[in-house]
């Protein structure tokens, strides 16, 4: 009887502090942060995020909880950040992903707050636009850039060649003259690693080839044209010339970035603001020999390239909570906007990464023309920066149909389908998601 | 019978053959087993410009403690404007500010491990008790029912936990964790207990039962203690995949607060920032646990493994 | 014994019974519900969700659409290529386990000084973490820093540094080598028991028989360990088959789709093309078809053991 009590007792004791411990548990994941504002980014010039959010809790007292990811997977990790209800207030988004997250509700419009819309009249065109679907705006600038063809200047005079290339049948030939001198083994570097920089490369490959991957009316014309001389000029580089490394298909941007500062290639396709980085003798073996060229062109093609911005946006979490919006709003202006009355993080960032502003008055500031010069050509820096594209296969389904599109062109790099293949793969497929939404 | 034929000559050579086949038997051995990882500790203490050299160096010339250092004492430094460092991550050997994560991160598993161990015990004991010692309808058939629960892959059970978690809100809590690893691992545990239950006399239960036990006090008093090398397995065992488990951790968990260790190393893998050193230093924290675990209980992990073969 | 006598010993009998199935049920209950929570019932609401057209990009709309998501999986010819390199795959690598762990479980079956400590080393690659043993690999396979090149190249074995993971011939067969190496210790256990469970008489006897090593090899321990063998060979296809984590870490799926398996299909599938239903219908197709495989290979192999 006794026997029977105790361990009674025993076993209602041990439920009551299980029960206790697991709505312990479950409160701490469900606690609102209500002070805190969530603010995601990627691991881009962390450090001056970091002052600049040092300044900010300072100045107004509200907290923010700072998290970066790689940006290699940016979209995938927060897609299942979103998926999974994590706490997301503020983050930087690109562009190519404004239609399928608005769509999927993960984005809201800020057309309302009239502080952050008040900046609209100082932006570029390019930025403003990009921001903006289905009528409504989501967001502010936080920085634009366009796809560089770089060369490094010092190869190119020990291999005798005057002048950079202007189209690609030079770059081919140039690349293979450096490599018979010994000077490079790989002289040109693209990367091809399926990760998010891979579509702003081949949308630079291919607009410079007079191509686009989807006509004005969101059709598919990959399979012709420009795309196809484009996917045809990188599989001979790497099978008939090999002047391109089959494991471009495993660079990634930054392995690429490491790679051409150590002084291995001549020639690379480069994100614009990485020729501060490249330039800069504490970060770069090739300090000072890194130069813009104009993208070469292919046949029929033009000097045109790739251009991209990320912006700000902010969550229907952060907009559902009057206070929470209200700080939301303070942040985002504190970044994308004017802090303390000047574009504070604009120049900072420009200063320390290189990360061109989207805001029009910032081009006259002679402060910035100055960093400008220290290591590059103001003046083909901004021939380039006009003939930059939007890129055209923004749309809500842009994610699924990047994955098929970036997979395939691998493949006809690497030798597994011809290029046509692959192209037709790509258009079928940007062809059913279309049928499908 | 007929008494050992003695030919000293053959033999001799016979066992210098045989020494010499399992000398270099035992190189092999050794070298597959341990040189991965062997190469794992040498690279964890490189720095960054050394981890870089062409050919590798297999022995670090400069050995360091820097990359466990800023494992350990990764705190946010405040930044300033005055302070900040302008240099980009791709270029240097960036600690990446998940690093603060890794050590919470080892809590998160640990927690979530020793929990499964001990409910693995609570819900597997008695079942594997009931299912070795007494006799009820529908017995023949649970042992294969329970372990067909296993045949299908996880990732199947992804899928619908997933959303069904979701909308209870309990994403990114440790009883996710918790309860899909006890379902995980309860299977086996059952069998390796059932296994040395049913090899235990069942003289032991009648004799109980005849001095007026009931069935829980037959399993507590006389069962359990003498079952002590598969329990001891069964926790082993249930600890060890809890530690080591990924996708379900990947899929439950969303922040720092419940992810477990192996989901911030995996999220260092990816981020080319980072300095391979740094995440060779990492990895190599993850596998300390674990081995020492599994070394030092070797004993009890074959023999759990064996009972109900030899016996049975 | 009289009518009533009898009956009253049934009685007692079954109320015997009673207590004791009532007692085994109360102990399985726990066991039950959890398994009928986080096992059985996942796999019922898999099939429900795959009934429905659910993308969490468009939440809005979720249209019942009956078996439409299993014709569109099946007749998916990325489904079957990618059906196909699992296969391949996971024949290469249970092929390497097998042997790679015979010759492990017949080493450490002999009595040798050091067989204890080289048996608890055995279990160094079984304990390390799934994702460390990724990371690992994927440090070894790098292709401008890696161990391997390094090896190959002062070995002179090769002039410059290959591209391993980046090459799609040779992608398989890499995440392979990293698999395998982390399962044999285990595969090799099981052998080892089934070694040791082989009568010394039968040797003696095959002896006296004139049988020398060879013979002796294929004549008793082989037929012996088939059971053993048997166990592994289903144990590891189920996990070879399932088997995620390595993909994740070393090449997500590339490059361009070489390593493209089932299992990381239904991942992108699910959590990055966000459309749960065909994910479902995908994770629902695999789980049936490892569920008869299992189911068949045991019984073949219950047969054989029976004769």
């Amino acid at each position: 009887m006794t026997g029977n009590l105790s361990r009674r007792s025993f076993l209602k004791s041990t439920a009551a502090a299980g029960l206790s411990c697991a709505a312990e548990l479950g409160g701490i994941a469900r606690a609102p942060a209500a002070e805190t504002i969530n603010f995601a980014t990627w691991s881009a010039a962390v450090d001056t995020v970091k002052s600049h959010l040092a300044a900010f809790e300072a100045k107004t007292g509200i907290k923010v909880n700072y998290s970066n990811l790689p940006w290699a997977q940016y979209r995938e990790t927060m897609i299942t950040k979103f998926v999974g209800n994590a706490p997301i207030d503020t983050l930087w988004v690109s562009d190519s992903w404004l239609p399928e997250w608005a769509d999927a509700g993960w984005l809201v419009p800020i057309d309302q707050y009239q502080t952050l819309t008040a900046y609209n009249a100082d932006a570029s065109d390019f930025c403003n636009q990009s921001m903006i679907y289905k009528g409504k705006q989501y967001g502010l600038t936080y920085y634009t850039d366009y796809m560089g063809f770089i060369y490094d200047k010092e190869l190119l005079q020990k291999a005798g060649i005057a002048s950079p290339p202007t189209t690609w049948a030079e770059v081919a030939d140039q690349a293979k003259t450096v490599k018979s001198k010994g000077l490079s083994e790989w002289p040109v570097l693209v990367s091809m690693a399926q990760e998010t920089w891979l579509i702003e490369f081949l949308s630079a490959m291919v607009f410079s080839h007079g191509g686009r991957f989807v006509d004005d009316n969101g059709n598919a014309v990959m399979q012709d044209g420009g795309a196809r001389s484009a996917l045809r000029w990188l599989v001979d580089a790497v099978h008939k010339h090999k002047i391109l490394s089959p494991s471009c298909v495993e660079t990634g941007e930054l392995a690429g970035l490491k790679t051409f500062s150590s002084g291995q290639h001549a020639f690379g396709l480069i994100p614009k603001y990485r020729l501060r980085t490249l330039n800069d003798p504490s970060q770069s073996q090739i300090a000072g020999r890194a130069m813009l060229a104009l993208m070469p062109q292919g046949e029929s093609g033009s000097h045109a390239t790739v251009g991209w911005m990320r912006f700000y946006g902010m969550t229907p979490r952060a907009q559902a909570d009057a206070t929470r919006a209200e700080n939301t709003v303070k942040l985002i202006e504190w970044f994308g906007g004017k802090a303390d009355g000047e574009y504070k993080f604009q120049k900072l960032l420009f200063k320390d990464v290189g990360a061109a502003f989207g805001v029009k008055s910032l081009f006259n500031d002679p402060e910035m023309r100055e960093v400008y010069k220290a290591y590059g050509n103001v003046d083909l820096i901004e021939k380039q920066q006009a003939l930059a594209r939007k890129k055209d296969v923004i749309s809500p389904w842009f994610g699924e149909w990047n994955d098929i599109n970036g997979a395939a062109w691998q493949q006809a790099v690497l030798g597994k389908v011809t290029p046509d293949q692959a192209l037709k793969t790509s258009a079928a497929k940007w062809a059913e998601l279309k049928k499908q939404s | 019978m007929i008494a050992t034929p003695v030919r000293p000559r053959r033999l001799w050579s016979q066992r210098l053959g045989r020494t010499l086949v399992l000398w270099s038997a035992s190189l092999a051995f050794l070298v597959y087993v341990l040189a991965p990882v062997a190469w794992l500790f040498s690279s964890s203490f490189q720095t960054e410009r050394e981890i870089v050299s062409k050919p590798p160096h297999w022995i670090p010339h400069q050995p360091t403690l820097q990359n466990f250092a800023a494992i350990f004492a990764a705190k946010d430094r405040s930044v300033t404007y005055e302070t900040r460092r302008a240099a980009d991550p791709a270029t240097g050997g960036y600690i990446p500010s998940t690093a603060a994560s890794l050590v919470p991160a080892i809590g998160n598993s640990l927690i979530v491990a020793c929990a499964v161990v001990v409910l693995n015990l609570l819900v597997g004991v008695p079942a594997a008790y009931a299912m070795a010692k007494i006799q009820f309808r529908g017995r023949p058939v649970s042992i294969y029912a329970i372990l067909a629960t296993r045949v299908i892959p996880d990732i199947a059970l992804v899928v619908p936990f997933f959303l069904f978690i979701r909308n209870l809100g309990l994403l990114d809590s440790l009883w996710s964790l918790i309860i899909t690893y006890l379902a995980v691992t309860v299977p086996f545990s059952v069998f390796i207990l059932v296994s040395y239950f049913e090899s235990l006399p069942d003289e032991l239960d009648k004799a109980a039962r005849v001095d007026g036990c009931s069935r829980l006090q037959t399993l507590t008093r006389v069962y359990l203690p003498l079952s002590l090398p598969s329990v001891v397995a069964v926790m082993l065992f249930a600890f060890l995949a809890s530690w080591n488990e990924f996708l379900l951790a990947l899929m439950f968990t969303q922040t720092p607060k419940s992810q477990t260790l192996p989901i911030i190393v995996a999220s260092f893998t990816s981020d080319f920032t980072i300095s391979f050193s740094f995440i060779n230093a990492a990895g190599v924290i993850a596998v300390i646990p674990p081995v020492i675990l599994a070394v030092a209980f070797e004993r009890y992990i074959v023999s759990g493994l064996t009972t109900g073969a030899v016996k049975g | 014994m009289t009518a009533s006598a009898s009956l009253a010993h049934r009685l007692t009998r079954t109320q015997r019974l009673s207590y004791d199935e009532r007692r085994a049920y109360l102990f399985l209950i726990p066991l039950a519900a959890v398994l009928m929570g986080v096992a059985v019932f996942p796999v019922l609401y898999s099939f429900y969700i795959s009934l429905y057209s659910l993308k969490l990009t468009r939440p809005q709309r979720v249209p019942f659409v009956w078996f439409d998501n299993y014709i569109a999986v099946l007749s998916d010819p990325q489904f079957w290529s990618a059906v196909e390199r699992t296969v391949i795959f996971s024949v290469i690598a249970v092929a390497a386990i097998l042997i790679l762990a015979l010759f492990v479980a017949l080493f450490l079956n002999e009595e040798f000084w050091g067989r204890r400590v080289l048996s608890a080393l055995l279990l160094i690659p079984w304990a390390i973490p799934y994702v460390a043993n990724a990371l690992m690999w994927k440090w070894i396979y790098d292709s401008n820093y890696g161990a391997l090149n390094g090896v190959l190249y002062q070995l002179d074995f090769i002039n410059t540094y290959m591209v391993w993971l980046g090459d799609s011939d040779k992608t398989l067969a890499l995440i392979a080598n990293a698999f395998v190496w982390k399962e044999v210790p285990l595969a090799a256990i099981l052998l080892l028991v089934g070694l040791k469970t082989i009568p010394a008489d039968l040797y003696a006897a095959a002896k006296v028989d004139g049988a020398n090593i060879v013979k002796r090899f294929f004549h008793v321990t082989l037929p012996a360990l088939a059971p053993s063998f048997a166990l592994v060979l289903i144990y590891e296809t189920m996990m070879a088959i399932r088997h995620f984590d390595l993909f994740f870490i070393l090449t997500e799926g590339g490059p361009g789709d070489a390593s493209h398996v089932v299992a990381w299909r239904i991942y992108v599938e699910t959590f990055r093309n966000l459309s749960f239903g065909t994910g479902a219908a995908m994770s629902y197709i695999l789980a049936l078809a490892t569920l008869a495989l299992s189911y068949f290979v045991i019984r073949a192999l219950a047969q054989r053991v029976a004769t």
